[in-house]
């Protein structure tokens, strides 16, 4: 192997003495982490939704004799969607152009159906298929629930209304009447007015269990509206931009991106400069040729995986970011960089064998990159055709040990498992790679 | 292998389906040069290349001679072209287990004087064919294959070239080069292999070739 680290010099020193790529493989895909960084944030980005009034809502709505901002309730706890007032026709075309992602009508006779108490009325929700439709669907459903909770609080305290009346008494209306209520509390005074027998006694004895039974009623029906509450805690934890899976997919996106354009373009290289039937002379080995860039891959993933991983580490011991120890696991993460990028190297030699030259193995390790990491970072719960596919490829394996060996408080397991993979993977790739180098010479 | 330094035994090469080198047989023998000579697409390049170990046969084996190290000079430059000439050289001097590689690459670079510490992309035709024949001298071989070794090099140079290659084979050694200059077969060839179409269609001493003979080859 002396001979295979003589090339890996001599690859170091090349690439040191090309400071521009060298800067654009470095920045390149930690440019594109901040992008899908980005991207991920547009997932909880507020989606557009047209608002239709066929009902001509007033700004306030009496319900159950209590004043409702129904317009102000809608925008409060409509925060989650970018509601857009629209005509009916407007809002249809606006849906079928993708303007919007879903329509809310608010029917004609909602308003009506709503102050009657008589029936349930309803809002009328489009959306179209696939994309974020689901994500939006539980954001309208959010929204009509808060909305209920607003009406349920009103018709609660309508509710108890009445019921102070019964256990009271007073003037209540009734379809436009005015009544006077003699109450319980009044009954039973009028009662002691009456001489005993036992049909008063039994008459007063209902009137102080009825008072009783009633005077539980206003937690009962505060209780039935919302049975189970959610209070949000103060969070002291790291924000989603430091968190671990963060870091996790940023190293390796950038160990991917660098092994397979490195490894790639370097045995490629050999061919371009003719170098490569030199060596074949009896100096180096096919097998040693690989050898050599993949550990040119597994070096230079191994310098920048650690500089990441310490830039970040400064910034949450500066920062006082709770959550996590960036310092301890450093030699652990070492070695998954030394796997991951000599896996991925192994990957990249094989493509740049097949490749021949320098120019053709750099353009396929750059289209061959995006699906790689792309695939890694689509949930295998909801497409479990990219979870097998991912299985077969270093990225997604390098983003589990990494994002174990940094946070998990009993990394072993994960650690080993994707170890494993990571090397047989490296193993499979290399040997193909070395398969493949026939093809430089001829 | 009496005399013979290198020997091919059948050897013939395809790529694809298409026939670079026919089964061909040829010996390479001490203290002699032998001029490969044919029209371009012959088979030249793809007989050296196959004779100094760069490019496997796809038929036939080749026979070296125990302990033979084997120079080869390329048609076109083989060395890295961001390092400079003294680091190339350096490198396969330590690649081919040279003792001294710096005292190596300090000696090749005065012989041929190539310019040290340039990396080699700097370098115009006439240096990096310098260096490139530098390169084959690494690891003192006792073989030199050369293709078309004089086409960038100015006559000095030429004529330099041409003191090493006669007193390598003077002291023992064997030197086989391609050429489409048949003023060198005269002045230092000692046999001549035609090459047509992949296949050897002559060998034999330089006095046995002709000019006629040369004619029909290049016609």
């Amino acid at each position: 192997m002396k001979r295979a680290s003589l090339l890996l010099r001599k690859d170091l020193r090349v690439l040191v003495r090309s400071p521009v790529l060298l800067g654009v493989l470095i920045a390149y895909p930690l440019l594109v982490a901040g992008l899908v960084g980005l991207v991920a944030g547009y997932g909880s980005a507020k989606p557009r939704v047209a608002l239709v009034d066929e009902d001509h809502l007033p700004q306030v709505v009496v319900v159950g004799g209590h004043p409702f901002r129904i317009q102000d309730a809608i925008a409060e706890v409509g925060k989650n969607v970018h509601l857009l007032p629209m005509q009916p026709g407007s809002a249809r075309r606006a849906l079928s152009t993708g303007r919007v992602v879903a329509t809310l009508t608010v029917p004609p006779g909602f308003l009506a159906d709503l102050t009657s108490g008589v029936h349930s009325p309803s809002l009328q929700y489009q959306t179209t298929h696939g994309g974020i439709s689901s994500r939006v669907t539980q954001q309208v459903q959010a929204l009509v629930y808060n909305l209920n909770r607003r009406l349920q609080k009103a018709l609660v305290q309508t509710d108890l209304g009445y019921v102070q009346l019964i256990v009271n008494g007073g003037r209540a209306k009734f379809g436009g009447r005015t009544y006077d209520v003699l109450g319980l509390e009044r009954m039973q005074l009028l009662l002691r007015e009456l001489p005993p027998s036992p049909q008063r006694a039994r008459m007063a004895e209902f009137a102080r269990i009825a008072g009783v039974a009633l005077a539980q009623t206003g937690n009962l029906l505060g209780s039935t509206a919302s049975p189970i509450g959610l209070q949000r805690a103060h969070e002291d934890s790291r924000s989603s931009l430091l968190s671990a899976q963060v870091q996790a997919y940023a190293l390796a996106l950038t160990v991917t991106f660098l092994a397979l354009l490195l490894a790639a373009g370097a045995i490629a290289s050999e061919r371009d400069e003719n170098t490569i039937g030199r060596l074949r002379r009896g100096l180096l080995s096919m097998g040693e040729l690989v050898s050599a860039k993949v550990a040119l891959a597994a070096v230079v993933a191994l310098a920048l995986g650690l500089a990441i991983a310490v830039v970040f580490g400064v910034i949450v011991q500066a920062g006082g970011v709770a959550g996590g120890e960036p310092w301890q696991r450093l030699p652990l993460l070492a070695l998954g960089l030394v796997l991951a990028g000599a896996a991925l190297g192994a990957l990249g030699a094989l493509l740049g064998a097949l490749s021949r030259e320098a120019r053709t193995a750099s353009l396929v390790a750059v289209l061959v990159v995006m699906p790689i990491v792309f695939l890694g970072l689509v949930p295998r719960e909801v497409v479990p055709v990219a979870g097998w596919l991912s299985d077969g490829l270093p990225f997604a394996h390098a983003v589990r040990y990494f994002a174990a060996s940094l946070y998990d408080a009993s990394p072993w397991a994960t650690v080993a498992r994707e170890l494993a993979w990571l090397l047989g993977l490296g193993l499979l790739f290399g040997a193909l790679a070395r398969v493949a180098t026939r093809r430089l010479s001829s | 292998m009496t005399d013979a330094l290198l020997r091919a035994r059948n050897v013939a090469r395809r790529f694809g389906s298409q026939v670079a080198l026919e089964p061909t047989e040829i010996d390479v023998r001490a203290g002699e040069t032998l001029a490969l000579i044919g029209p371009n697409g012959a088979g030249k390049s793809t007989l050296l290349s196959i004779l100094a170990g760069a490019l496997e046969p796809s038929a036939g084996r080749l026979e070296r001679l125990d302990g033979v190290r084997v120079g080869w000079v390329p048609q076109r430059s083989s060395f890295y072209d961001r390092l400079t000439a003294r680091e190339n050289l350096e490198l396969f001097a330590r690649l081919e287990g040279e003792g001294d590689p710096a005292e190596t690459a300090e000696r090749l670079l005065a012989r041929f004087d190539v310019p040290a510490d340039r990396p080699a992309q700097t370098f115009s035709v006439g240096n990096r064919q310098r260096l490139n024949v530098a390169l084959a001298l690494v690891g003192k071989p006792r073989v030199l294959l050369l293709d078309e070794p004089t086409a960038a090099l100015d006559p000095g140079q030429r004529r330099r070239l041409w003191e090493t290659v006669t007193a390598l084979r003077d002291e023992g050694g064997a030197v086989v080069f391609a050429t489409q200059n048949l003023e060198e077969l005269d002045l230092y060839a000692d046999r001549v292999a035609i090459l047509q179409h992949g296949t050897v269609t002559f060998v034999g001493p330089t006095a046995e070739y002709d000019e006629l003979h040369a004619e029909e080859v290049f016609s």
